[in-house]
């Protein structure tokens, strides 16, 4: 069930990152894990993948401007980018309606609904 | 009556004066008479006395004779004698039986007299007074005779037609006179007659004008009435003098009621500008001129607009002003950028109403909510952190029990690891929540200690266990000083445990690998003294006041990168403090912290608290 698909998941919490990790490997995905934004912009002008799950708070460089930088990205090459937010600021919608291809996932949230989300956006396609 | 009495006085007044003026012109007639009978006695004596004696023997007699009889008849002249030296009389011209009225005395008087003589006597046997005049007469330097002359003084008649034809003119002219100056009186003092209408009105506004009987009966109704005005003028003077003397004392007293409003105005943390209904700037107070750095004399009458230069404001003015001009308060919250940056304030528009709803000008006040907007923020950001906190364990929870139910982890120890992580994130949220509520029990006050004797060594020893794990993960070493004799300390066992775990966390959270820890416990006097030594990030000066502060954070980046709540150290700081302890804090940066707890010993507890 291997597919070429390329997921970044980019999560400070080690915890959290696995279980994505674990998941996806389980769809036949290929995952690449990060723990900071910083770390997660290079790997996506390097690796180039084709979904980008993000938190928000994280250390160095924060899930919003990861995004706005991702977005920059997404006018030569489109990708998903899922972002997991506690949804707490009203202006957190706003930012996120305004990038191209971005969707969020409220925490805590359920594995399957993340899974649903790529699989649509790939079926989309 | 007095009007009568006064025209008698006048009558009188009058004639009194017409007698004078009569009893002046009689002696004034008779001055005159007497200075004429003098003249032409002298004059006629002299020259009668130029005849040398012959004459009153010769021809010329008759001729003198004719002559004189003229004056005795028509001009007073009663009797001319020429004696010779001998005094006989040569020639008499004389009224019958007048010789012999002569007194002897005047008669010798005249005769022995060498030059010019005048005498006045009473004729013997008549009331008629005489003039008599006599002078010697010389030939060739010898006394050769005397010429005696009589004259009479008529009496003048008081009431003689020539006078009362005089007097009559007079009365006229005088009577006309007095009737025009009456009347030229009357017309000069009818302004005065308006001027007193109005001054009885001015002066007596209680009594209703047609009560008042306005007099226009002459000047003396006129004056009187003037009078009574002069008196109710003075009496409502010395009352509006009184009004006014009140009227300055309470003058007085609202002056200083009102500089005590500006001064409170003034002393307020609010900037307040007041304007008139053309928007012009009626009063500002201190504040809002340090905000924009202008004196007062340079802002007053200027139009608001234009000393705010806020276009931000003038449109939120503008735009109320269009909805209406009700006394409802609304704002706007606006920045002064060049003024004074990182400030906000809260831009309140109200409208100054009079008694009789006329809109009178607008009050613009200017609260700075820059604490505010700063505690929002920090609130703001608190709760992102803390729900950030809360759900990150829940998501980690939830989606690793999801794998497990989907069975989707098949490995016996992989599984074993999934429900160790869940266990681990439960109690990671359990610690997140009761540290959150203890920090709102103290907060409230509601907070129960759970005291009892703790032991310091097995306190040391159980927090010491709880980070080991977490330091020999980052490698670092800890150094353990431990006293001879271990000290009993009284209180609540779990919270003092809490509390040093938050410092000792704290030291490895922030000490970087292969780092050092020192993990000290001294006996000293009253206090046990806990000692955590780290060779960690260390906190910047300016950070270092804030470290015990709840939700405050460093910015320094390598402590942001460390997820945390920003309540431990405010937590702790608490505890020892609910524990009559103290905590202190050194520290360097890039060289590391030393914090210092001490707490009462078992035995001094009490007495501490």
């Amino acid at each position: 069930m291997e597919n070429n698909r390329r997921i970044l998941v980019i999560d400070d919490e080690a915890h959290i990152r696995r279980v994505i990790e674990l998941k996806f490997k389980n769809q036949g995905y290929r995952v690449t894990t990060a723990t900071n934004g910083e770390e997660g912009l290079d790997i996506i002008e390097t690796e180039q993948p084709d979904v980008v799950i993000t938190d928000i708070m994280m250390p160095k460089m924060d899930g919003k401007t990861l995004c706005e930088r991702a977005n920059e990205l997404k006018k030569k090459r489109p990708f998903l980018t899922i972002v997991m937010t506690c949804r707490i600021s009203p202006t957190e919608q706003e930012w996120i309606d305004e990038l191209q291809d971005t969707v969020f996932v409220e925490k805590p949230f359920s594995l399957s609904t993340i899974l649903k989300c790529v699989d649509q956006y790939f079926g989309n396609q | 009556m007095k009007m009568q009495r006064v025209g008698i006085g006048i009558i009188a007044v009058f004639l009194i004066g017409i007698g004078i003026f009569a009893q002046t012109m009689i002696q004034n007639e008779q001055r005159i008479r007497a200075q004429d009978i003098q003249q032409k006695g002298n004059y006629l004596v002299s020259l009668i006395a130029l005849h040398p004696m012959e004459d009153f023997h010769s021809s010329k007699r008759d001729f003198i004779a004719k002559t004189l009889a003229q004056y005795v008849t028509s001009d007073g002249l009663v009797y001319c004698i020429v004696h010779d030296q001998n005094g006989t009389p040569l020639l008499s011209m004389a009224r019958r039986d007048v010789a012999a009225k002569i007194p002897q005395a005047v008669e010798e008087k005249s005769l022995y007299v060498n030059g010019y003589i005048q005498q006045t006597y009473t004729m013997d046997g008549t009331k008629d007074v005489i003039n008599e005049f006599a002078k010697a007469i010389f030939e060739d330097g010898q006394r050769s005779g005397t010429v005696r002359m009589g004259f009479n003084l008529p009496p003048i008649t008081i009431l003689s037609p020539q006078r009362v034809k005089l007097m009559a003119i007079m009365s006229f002219f005088a009577f006309s006179i007095a009737v025009l100056v009456y009347y030229g009186i009357t017309l000069a003092l009818r302004p005065l007659q308006e001027v007193n209408q109005n001054f009885r009105n001015f002066c007596i506004e209680s009594i209703p004008e047609s009560t008042v009987p306005v007099k226009n009966g002459g000047v003396h109704d006129m004056i009187t009435d003037l009078e009574q005005s002069v008196i109710q003028l003075r009496s409502k003077y010395e009352k509006i003098h009184t009004e006014n003397i009140n009227l300055s004392t309470k003058c007085g007293v609202i002056a200083f009621e009102k500089n005590n409003v500006f001064n409170i105005i003034d002393s307020i943390n609010y900037g307040i500008i007041v304007t008139d209904i053309q928007d012009n700037i009626t009063y500002i107070n201190s504040y809002m001129l340090n905000l924009l750095e202008e004196k007062e004399d340079n802002v007053i009458d200027r139009p608001l607009g234009e000393v705010l230069g806020h276009d931000e404001i003038t449109a939120f003015i503008l735009q109320q002003e269009a909805l209406n001009k009700s006394n409802k308060i609304s704002y706007i919250e606006a920045s002064f950028p060049e003024l004074a940056a990182d400030e906000f304030f809260q831009v309140s528009l109200s409208y100054l109403i009079g008694k009789e709803e006329d809109f009178l000008g607008k009050v613009i006040s200017f609260k700075n909510i820059t604490s505010e907007k700063s505690s929002e923020k920090a609130k703001h950001e608190f709760i992102t952190h803390i729900t950030h906190e809360l759900l990150t364990p829940l998501t980690t929870i939830n989606s690793y029990n999801e794998m497990l139910m989907e069975d989707e982890i098949e490995n016996i120890e992989m599984q074993k690891e999934f429900y160790n992580t869940i266990s681990e994130e439960t109690n990671r949220l359990t610690r997140l929540v009761k540290t959150l509520l203890n920090i709102s029990k103290i907060e409230m006050g509601s907070l129960s200690l759970n005291k009892g004797i703790v032991k310091s060594d097995w306190l040391f020893n159980d927090c010491l266990t709880t980070v080991e794990g977490a330091a020999q993960k980052k490698k670092i070493t800890i150094e353990k000083n431990l006293p001879d004799n271990f000290p009993s300390l009284f209180g609540d066992k779990e919270l003092l445990k809490l509390g040093i775990i938050n410092i000792l966390g704290n030291a490895v959270k922030y000490t970087p690998e292969n780092g050092h820890i020192k993990f000290t416990l001294t006996d000293k006097d009253e206090v046990a003294v806990f000692e955590v030594i780290d060779s960690g990030y260390g906190i910047a000066k300016e950070d270092l006041p804030h470290v015990f502060d709840k939700f405050f954070r460093s910015a320094d980046p390598r402590v942001t990168d460390q997820s945390g709540s920003g309540l431990g150290l405010a937590l702790t700081s608490e505890i020892i403090r609910l524990h009559n302890g103290e905590i202190e804090v050194t520290s360097k940066l890039d060289e590391g912290s030393h914090f210092t707890i001490r707490l009462p010993k078992e035995e001094y507890y009490l007495g501490k608290q």
